[in-house]
């Protein structure tokens, strides 16, 4: 038992609730790093404010100093270079407003489970990003532009032998002009969690590209060939019986986030009066737009399509709303599902794969409805 | 008689429990905190449910990763156990409100 106590995480498991500095109460995955998932209560607002965007970590965060902080760029390059944060600054400004989506948001919906973090729905948050372009930072050391592939590293590192957290993605997206190195997130300088000072924004694809805390871009024609770019974050090519593995050749690189859509109001299992009321809830597409919400409130027999915001710009997710008066008292099983401006329409079912990844099946809650007294 | 049958269920309650040595249970336990906690929670393990075969998987590859493994069959066992794909997984906790931490520390 003594030898128990001395060590650092018998930390406060039970009494006082753990806080995290700079988060409001996250459903907490794991405190060490921080794995934190939203609430899905705020989900109901176009922006997910910073102090309850989720968070995923692979490392361990690492301690940095604006004023020293660095990005090396590398490799196929004119000139080696080294950028500070006010070198960032001098460069042109721009914001985009993106969704970040965890490559395995969902995974704890997955049946047989995975291994890996259980999210729930909540792996997700849309925010405006502030920073310079990541072609502007590549054309200032002259990167060779027909090299492929842009690899990245941040100031994070592995505990013991755990491989370094380090992304490789191809260099047409790298140049894309929504592609950033953000140093605000709303506005505000990137917390600690979300990479301060720089994280890279990679409009459309899953979080795993987003790399934080950057400290390192190399220009290659290979991508690396560390863990996290293979075996990890890689999706079968062709489907899998669920609860077996995939051939390792047939793995392909994860990139742009699939179509999908949640119900946010009313939640899971509330309950509502018999009266008119007004279904809400985001839908998003990854690199393609949304086109379509539909909404089915008899567990999909019939499906009627949901007004979208006027707001619809690339990379950021969409509120759609219905108003729906129910004839009767009863339990109700509400659905939705979104398709994209490619045609692709959310599955009925998720495709299970080794490590839970892109969940997207069509969203469902269920609804008590109560004659009112 | 009461009492008789009362004291029959508490046993055939208590049994499932007795099938497992406690001492190994708690030698589990103990090997979980030596060779997990040193780089994360205990959360991230136990929020999983898998398969004896899918944790042998994971105890391979924190392996490779450094963790330090005394006695791996006792912490295979361990996990198969109290972890199993069968059991249902408890809704994370919520944490505190951080953005309040530095008023509330006193």
């Amino acid at each position: 038992m003594a030898g128990l106590l001395a060590l650092p995480a018998a930390l406060a498991y039970g009494e006082e609730p753990i806080k995290i500095p700079g988060k409001r109460a996250m459903l907490l995955h794991n405190d060490r790093p921080e794995d934190l998932e939203t609430p899905l209560e705020y989900f109901n607002t176009w922006i997910t404010p910073n102090d309850v965007f989720f968070v995923r970590q692979h490392l361990p965060r690492p301690k940095t100093d604006e004023a020293t902080h660095r990005i090396a760029v590398s490799g196929r390059v004119n000139k080696e270079m080294e950028l500070s944060v006010e070198d960032l600054r001098k460069l042109p400004q721009y914001t985009v407003a993106a969704t970040l989506e965890c490559t395995g948001n969902a995974r704890g919906l997955f049946r047989p489970r995975v291994p890996g973090i259980q999210w729930g729905r909540g792996a997700i948050g849309n925010a405006e990003w502030s920073g310079p372009r990541l072609s502007d930072v590549l054309k200032l050391a002259g990167a060779d532009g027909n090299a492929s592939w842009v690899t990245v590293n941040g100031a994070d590192v592995g505990v013991a032998k755990t491989p370094d957290f380090i992304r490789s993605f191809k260099m047409e997206k790298a140049l894309h002009p929504a592609t950033l190195l953000a140093l605000q997130m709303n506005g505000q300088p990137l917390p600690d969690l979300h990479g301060f000072p720089v994280r890279l924004v990679v409009p459309g694809w899953d979080g795993t590209s987003w790399v934080k805390w950057v400290t390192t871009l190399s220009i290659a024609n290979e991508p690396d060939t560390g863990f996290f770019m293979n075996p990890a974050y890689r999706f079968p090519k062709h489907a899998v019986p669920p609860g077996t593995g995939a051939n390792p050749a047939d793995l392909e690189i994860i990139e742009a986030m699939p179509v999908k859509s949640y119900i946010t109001s009313p939640a899971d299992q509330d309950r509502i009066g018999l009266a008119p009321t007004v279904l809400r809830g985001i839908a998003w597409a990854g690199e393609q737009r949304v086109s379509r919400v539909e909404v089915s409130t008899d567990a999909g027999r019939h499906w009627t399509d949901a007004r979208l915001s006027p707001k619809n710009l690339p990379f950021a997710w969409r509120l759609w709303s219905l108003e729906w008066t129910p004839q009767q008292a009863g339990y109700f099983v509400i659905l939705s599902r979104a398709t994209d401006t490619a045609g692709n329409v959310q599955p009925i079912a998720a495709t299970w794969n080794p490590s839970g990844y892109l969940y997207n099946a069509i969203d469902q809650v269920g609804v008590t409805v109560e004659k009112q007294a | 008689m009461r009492a008789a049958t009362a004291a029959l269920i508490a046993v055939a309650l208590a049994a499932p429990a007795l099938a497992v040595d406690p001492s190994i249970a708690q030698g589990g336990k103990q090997e979980l905190q030596r060779a997990c906690v040193p780089c994360h929670s205990l959360r991230l393990v136990e929020s999983q449910r898998l398969s004896a075969a899918a944790w042998g998987k994971e105890l391979d590859k924190m392996q490779r990763w450094g963790a330090i493994i005394k006695d791996r069959q006792v912490l295979l066992d361990y996990l198969s156990r109290e972890y199993p794909d069968t059991k249902p997984v408890p809704q994370p906790e919520h944490s505190g409100d951080g953005t309040k931490a530095s008023t509330q520390s006193h």
